[in-house]
């Protein structure tokens, strides 16, 4: 029952992101309006399943591969939900219903049993640690999302001058502002855990290594934009470059390049 | 040298640095570090060898290369951190009349309301000049970057200094003993457990820390991402063993005195007759004729322990197999094997509290810096009868757009996709 609760969540993402495509490209508003309703249907399942693991294991669901994944769709979810009730434009679903759909299948893939907490684990910095590294995530997924949208609108001939290409842009520049700043708390809570466990606040890690590699693609993304005044195309290609360094940090170090992080 | 120290401090020679930073962090991770020669024949034939060992890339973070992009890095933050002082005095003010000296975007006097309304809602200072409203917002933010720059120059430097500063001593230490550091100071372990009271994995050594001076902390449990502080020193649980354990009893006087065997010892009295520990075996297999075959242990665990020693005694040596619970008498010794005992591996750490005090506090200062420089970026807005101007030292489209939204124009629902 719990687990039919994250399939279904999953389902119900993959129901939001076919609507709000065929509603976009149909230019159909009731689908579009029908998505977002079945989006945020699909988040309440995701916090339920998400509630009832925490429950289930005594901890926040954050101590693996499928449960970071889990966490970082949801947190995609969460962030898309926000927006769109701020900002009430339809390419906030556009972006965020895929990026939750496919990291939550992503999620799909990975050894679900609830394992008890390995002891470097239990620390009073596990949730801030990787509660911020989900959000982090999930903030510039949606940034490289915008970044995805952003040029395939500019393909398509979309004035680059347009309110919602401007909207566009800047959100993803927005996303990448927060998605820097937890990043930043990230690797700082992740340094004085470090010590608490292992005694040294920086090892090399490879995991550590690639969220520094991240944190100076976005630091230069940011001086860019901020100093440099990039905007439009230049920043929406530079958005998803990054966004592979921050997938590669989620997934790909885990894979191919182990280390104190292996259990992530 | 104009020329060269404005290099110095521009955002170009930051971007060069901050790139070199992450080839060098990318290398790092993807070849194996502090590996041996023969590690690195192996992973990548011969050649691509000695390329990785020539240019450092076994150990990229200690060489000299990175060490000197790391202290470049901090010069740039330090020029570019001092410049950016002598730029914030008065840039309120600036930013005020740049506001309203800036060509005014004309709105109806509706628009106006509107505009008026907007801000006054949004709580923002507002002060008439010329008249027109001047709205003020997140003057902090002019600190924003400056206090970003210094944050991160203050983290590396004391981070550095914190990573290059700290005493490391790695030692074992059986329960019921302590080891006595070079200072003086003493650690003492009182008792170490595997598991906790449920059977969960746990482990957890009850110490005490004694310094030089002779002030001692409590005893005090600590495990993995729960270490002991007191004054200067930190103890971690860092790993753990499994010892023999044997009762030594002098015959004679009655004295006994148990023993842990961590490594080959001969226990003797006289020097010449005594039993010779040689190794402690997880568990065996025994043949229909007998015969033993023992079995190391793989993952710590010593289910069936067996002692594997050399009884020597008049001249002579015999191989025995000793199980816990049995005994021996050598030599005038009763030697009885008792079941293993696990014990931990401590890690000692001698730290100065000040430069941990600054590192918090870089830690502190940079999250809020980029908190300030992020989300409360400084802007005016002055709004008159002729239009409203906006002036921020910032991209403003947020803003700018939100005023759009606020005028009602621009936003067009044939734009909404």
């Amino acid at each position: 029952m719990r687990d039919a609760c994250f399939f279904g969540a999953l389902i119900v993402y993959f129901a939001a992101t076919a609507l709000q495509m065929i509603g976009v490209a149909l230019r159909r508003r009731k689908a579009v309006s029908a998505a977002e309703k079945v989006f945020v249907a699909g988040l309440a399942l995701h916090t339920i399943y998400s509630v009832w693991r925490g429950v289930e294991a005594g901890r926040l669901p954050l101590a693996n591969q499928f449960e970071f994944a889990s966490g970082f769709g949801w947190a995609c979810a969460v962030l898309g939900v926000f927006l769109h009730a701020r900002m009430k434009q339809d390419w906030v679903l556009t972006v965020s219903a895929p990026a939750a759909f496919l990291v939550t299948s992503y999620a799909a893939f990975q050894p679900m049993e609830i394992k008890e907490l390995m002891p470097a684990l239990r620390s009073t910095w596990f949730g801030l640690h990787i509660g911020s590294a989900a959000f982090s995530y999930a903030a510039f997924a949606i940034a490289g999302g915008l970044g995805v949208y952003y040029l395939f609108k500019l393909s398509k001939g979309e004035d680059p001058a347009s309110h919602a290409m401007r909207q566009a842009d800047y959100m993803a520049y927005r996303m990448i502002c927060l998605g820097f700043l937890l990043l930043t708390v990230v690797i700082l809570s992740g340094a004085i855990w470090a010590e608490q466990a292992w005694s040294s606040w920086w090892s090399w890690d490879p995991k550590e290594t690639w969220a520094l590699i991240t944190w100076i693609i976005y630091a230069i993304y940011l001086h860019q934009r901020l100093r440099m005044n990039w905007q439009g195309k230049r920043m929406a290609i530079l958005a998803i470059i990054s966004l592979i360094s921050v997938l590669f940090t989620f997934a790909g170090v885990n894979i191919l390049l182990p280390g104190l992080h292996s259990y992530a | 040298m104009k020329k060269m120290f404005a290099f110095l401090r521009s955002m170009t020679f930051g971007m060069i640095l901050l790139c070199g930073v992450l080839l060098c962090s990318f290398a790092g991770s993807m070849i194996p570090q502090q590996q041996t020669a023969m590690h690195y024949v192996n992973l990548y034939g011969e050649r691509p060898a000695m390329a990785i060992l020539a240019l450092g890339l076994d150990d990229v973070f200690s060489q000299p290369y990175f060490i000197a992009l790391m202290a470049a890095l901090c010069l740039n933050l330090l020029l570019c951190s001092v410049l950016r002082v002598r730029s914030l005095r008065g840039a309120s003010e600036r930013l005020r009349r740049r506001a309203l000296e800036a060509k005014a975007v004309p709105i109806s006097a509706e628009q106006a309301q509107a505009l008026h309304a907007h801000f006054t809602g949004r709580r923002w200072r507002q002060a008439q000049e010329d008249g027109r409203t001047v709205f003020s917002a997140h003057m902090i933010g002019h600190y924003g970057s400056f206090l970003t720059h210094l944050s991160l120059l203050m983290l590396l430097v004391v981070g550095g200094l914190v990573l290059a500063g700290a005493e490391v001593i790695d030692r074992t230490v059986m329960p019921g003993s302590f080891i006595e550091l070079d200072d003086g100071a003493r650690v003492s372990v009182q008792d170490f457990r595997i598991e906790d009271e449920t059977g969960r994995l746990d482990f957890m050594s009850t110490v005490q820390i004694t310094a030089p001076d002779g002030r001692q902390s409590a005893w005090t449990p600590i495990r993995v991402n729960e270490p002991l502080r007191f004054g200067a020193y930190k103890v971690y649980q860092q790993t753990y063993g499994t010892a023999g354990s044997v009762r030594v009893t002098n015959e004679a006087t009655g004295g006994s005195e148990a023993v842990a065997l961590t490594e080959p010892v001969f226990l003797t009295l006289d020097g010449v007759n005594g039993v010779f520990f040689q190794m402690l075996y997880a568990g065996y297999i025994q043949d229909a004729e007998g015969n033993f075959t023992l079995i190391g242990s793989t993952d710590g665990e010593y289910d069936d322990p067996v002692y594997d020693v050399r009884v020597i005694a008049e001249g002579e040596t015999t191989a025995v197999l000793a199980f816990p619970g049995d005994e021996l008498s050598v030599g005038g010794v009763r030697f009885a094997f008792e079941a293993p005992v696990a014990y931990p591996g401590l890690r000692i750490k001698r730290q100065s509290g000040v430069l941990l005090g600054a590192l918090y506090a870089s830690f502190v200062l940079i999250t809020a810096a980029l908190y300030v420089c992020f989300f409360l970026r400084p802007v005016c807005v002055a709004v008159g009868d002729e239009g409203y101007a906006l002036a921020s030292p910032k991209q403003q489209m947020g803003l700018q757009l939100e005023i759009e939204g606020v005028l009602g124009v621009s936003v067009k629902e044939g734009e909404k996709r």
